[in-house]
């Protein structure tokens, strides 16, 4: 089983599309693929159509009463299933906090699920907490979707940072990619040629902007179940997982997690 | 099948569109477009996998193709994975502990197509108020096509109802619906076991082992040909196999039912005319004879790599020319074998002696055993043979020559196969140790004839491959070798053979075979 997050310290940069693109894509490719929408505002359980609630809310997930299986949703897509969000997932700080080794509770509660998929998608809500080094520590690539902007490009510095600074973490198999990219836009030409150069581990795939994205809210459904791979966000998306899958595999990580 | 996986049984003339009604009555319902599954069934001839229990489908479904192995009844697969190959033998399956053990139960034989089910499937998915699949019906109209046969049809439609995960509550309340108020109930009948029946054809149906049923009272002359019409139909059945060359195993069993009827002509003697005996122990003994040259190379082609493996490893590679000669020459004696299968003096034979078999009786008889009942003389063949068999073994030295050896192991043949013909005249379980006994007993005899067998043919075929200029001096080297295993393996056969005999001879066997076949002891227990 391989876990794969969508992360950024901002919000609005396209996280959850990736998440539920990318995981609609492994379990259209024949992989078992779970995506959980760590996320209290649930926009991804609202994409799959499903309720954001959890039985016992974050509490009994995080004590280890309540175990994860019991909790996953079918999604309408074979191979697919969910893990919904829960407003009370505002609180997993906290709650994370209260256990024995804080860091790695994700990891734990993670690993029973190795039987049943092969791919584990998480939708991190924006911010760097004590969710997000839990993120950290249980991705085998940690996804960083970010707009071709100056503050960003900060951002992505700080993530950086944060990671070099903590222990176990600086081997973190890293991947940002550029998303919402509008190439009429002078500055974001100029960044993605600037950038990649100071973060080798760039992925080459960028998703461009597009309205056919935003549909999703209407539509309820992951882009490439509607838009056919005609499409260029579509065929983007399609790009980007493989060149994913390739990352996962050659990375260092591979050997021991998993 | 699975508890949130249920198949119900749509009787003909149900009402479909009524089951939609009272459907949507409770939710909204998604339509998704027809689709089109085809199920291709699998299994070896001598049907392997469902005499374990099992079923194999290949399923096309859209631009999938998977392979599904699962237990009779159940939906629920003990293996599922993605098929980018043909099936036929064990080796081609896709590799993986779980198809290890369907290679087991496959042995050496070829998985071939049974039959296929083509099934129109609508699916409709119940939604709930935010539009949100929370089960899912597909409606299956099937057809078989049983292409072998030209035979085809449709078969039951089913209705199956599928649970997605986390939303089970509403898997139940649609359950109870089809079930309490439709009154659909769940198929008990497996879709591979209907089609086969609808297609007229019997699973389980064909094994190379005799099973007969005989009335001890019957006349022999009628037994007899009773036998022997099995064996017939044993032949025939494993001609189309054995010609298109679709495993060992046709020819094999070919092979041992023309054996069997050459030993039931001859050892069950004075039930038909001498005439037709000769006649026809002969034209038999043809059917041997055009058949040994591809099974010699079927059993170098099994054992080969057993061969290779009792060489030293840096030896094994120089046996490969040996493997590339008889792959050569293979073709060359299907080909021949082909051509007598075809011939009219073969069709001529099975078609007169089927004729034979199948003409009743005359009502009266001046052959000795004709009119007797089976019983007595099976027994006395039986007892006769044993007697034999034992005199010879007693008479066996560790200075006699091969050939008495050989003769043996003949009578042990004929005691072995009358045993079996006649066996469900006997207590079942004394016969079953018997041949136990006896097959312990052949196995050895038989390990030092076919032995020095292989040896002989190792070394006229090192003749030829050199002659042919196939062989390097390593590989001739490497065949020698394998010849002085091969021999050392017969020796110790050789040295073997007395305390095995000595087990078969015990006092104890000889008191099962009398108490069983000695019509004189039978008949003063009052038997």
């Amino acid at each position: 089983m391989k876990i794969i997050a969508s992360y950024n310290i901002k919000g609005g940069v396209g996280k959850t599309a990736t998440a539920v693109n990318l995981a609609y894509l492994s379990a259209r490719e024949g992989y078992r693929t779970l995506i959980w929408d760590l996320d209290p505002q649930g926009a991804a359980t609202y994409y799959f159509r499903v309720k954001p609630k959890v039985k016992g809310g974050t509490k009994a997930l995080v004590s280890g009463h309540q175990d994860l299986d019991d909790l996953v949703k079918g999604t309408d897509f074979e191979r697919l299933d969910l893990l919904p969000a829960d407003f009370s997932y505002r609180n997993m700080d906290l709650l994370l906090e209260d256990n024995k080794r804080p860091t790695k509770q994700l990891q734990k509660l993670l690993a029973p699920m190795a039987i049943a998929y092969d791919y584990v998608f998480l939708d991190c809500p924006p911010s760097i907490s004590l969710v997000s080094e839990n993120v950290f520590r249980a991705s085998h690539a940690l996804l960083v979707p970010m707009i071709p902007t100056t503050l960003s490009a900060r951002t992505l510095a700080q993530l950086q940072d944060f990671l070099e600074g903590h222990d176990g973490l600086g081997k973190t198999n890293l991947m940002p990619f550029f998303s919402m990219v509008d190439r009429r836009k002078h500055l974001h030409l100029h960044l993605m040629e600037s950038l990649p150069q100071s973060f080798p581990s760039f992925l080459k795939t960028s998703i461009p902007y597009a309205t056919e994205v935003e549909r999703m809210g209407i539509t309820r459904m992951p882009l490439p179940a509607y838009a056919p791979s005609s499409n260029p966000v579509t065929r983007a998306y399609e790009a980007l997982w493989q060149e994913i899958k390739a990352g996962i595999k050659g990375s260092a990580m591979w050997a021991t997690a998993g | 099948m699975n508890e949130f996986d249920q198949a119900y049984l749509v009787p003909d003339g149900t009402d479909l569109q009524g089951i939609k009604d009272a459907l949507e009555a409770r939710c909204r319902i998604g339509e998704d477009e027809p689709r089109h599954l085809l199920r291709r069934f699998h299994d070896t001839f001598d049907w392997s996998l469902y005499l374990a229990g099992g079923v194999l489908e290949e399923r096309i479904d859209g631009h999938q193709r998977v392979m599904m192995w699962r237990d009779l009844n159940d939906e629920v697969p003990v293996l599922a994975c993605e098929l980018d190959r043909d099936l036929g033998f064990a080796a081609d399956l896709p590799p993986g502990p779980d198809t290890e053990r369907l290679a087991r139960l496959l042995g050496i034989r070829r998985l071939l197509p049974l039959l296929d089910v083509h099934s129109r499937i609508l699916t409709w998915r119940l939604l709930n108020e935010d539009d949100k699949t929370i089960a899912r019906l597909e409606l299956e109209q099937n057809r078989y096509d049983d292409k072998a046969r030209e035979r085809q049809g449709p078969i039951s439609t089913r209705l199956r109802l599928h649970a997605v995960k986390g939303y089970e509550a509403d898997f139940r309340d649609t359950a109870r619906l089809l079930n309490e108020e439709l009154g659909l109930s769940l198929v008990r009948t497996e879709l591979l076991l209907e089609a086969l029946a609808s297609a007229g054809r019997k699973p389980g149906d064909y094994s190379s082992q005799l099973n007969f049923r005989l009335d001890p009272d019957r006349r022999a002359d009628a037994t007899t040909k009773e036998i022997l019409l099995h064996l017939l139909n044993t032949i025939e059945v494993n001609v189309p196999g054995t010609r298109d060359n679709l495993d060992s195993e046709f020819l094999h069993d070919l092979r041992v039912a023309v054996r069997r009827t050459r030993s039931a002509l001859t050892q069950i003697k004075d039930v038909f005319a001498p005439d037709v005996v000769e006649q026809y122990k002969d034209a038999f003994g043809w059917i041997g004879e055009f058949t040994g040259p591809v099974r010699d190379l079927d059993v170098y082609l099994l054992d080969f790599n057993a061969y290779q493996a009792c060489l030293p490893e840096p030896l094994r590679p120089h046996l490969e020319p040996l493997r590339d000669f008889i792959h050569a020459h293979y073709g060359e004696e299907q080909k021949n074998l082909v051509e007598h299968l075809d011939s009219k003096r073969f069709r001529d034979l099975l078609r007169d002696w089927r004729a034979f078999l199948e003409a009743p009786v005359p009502e009266s008889s001046v052959v000795p055993n004709a009119m007797r009942p089976v019983m007595a003389v099976a027994n006395d063949r039986i007892w006769t043979m044993y007697r034999r068999v034992r005199k010879e073994g007693r008479a066996m030295t560790p200075a006699s020559p091969a050939e008495d050896m050989h003769e043996l192991r003949k009578s042990c043949k004929k005691l072995r196969y009358l045993i079996e013909f006649f066996d469900s005249l006997y207590p079942k379980q004394e016969v079953r140790q018997l041949v136990k006994l006896l097959k312990v007993l052949l196995d050895n005899l038989g390990k030092f004839q076919d032995l020095a067998v292989q040896a002989d043919h190792l070394r006229e075929m090192a003749q030829r491959m050199r002659d042919e200029d196939r062989a390097s001096t390593d590989t001739l080297l490497t065949m020698g070798i394998l010849v002085g295993d091969l021999l050392e393996h017969q020796h110790r056969a050789r040295e073997e053979f007395a305390e095995i005999f000595a087990g078969f001879d015990s006092d104890e066997h000889q008191g099962l075979f009398k108490s069983l076949f000695d019509a004189q002891k039978r008949q003063g227990k009052g038997a």
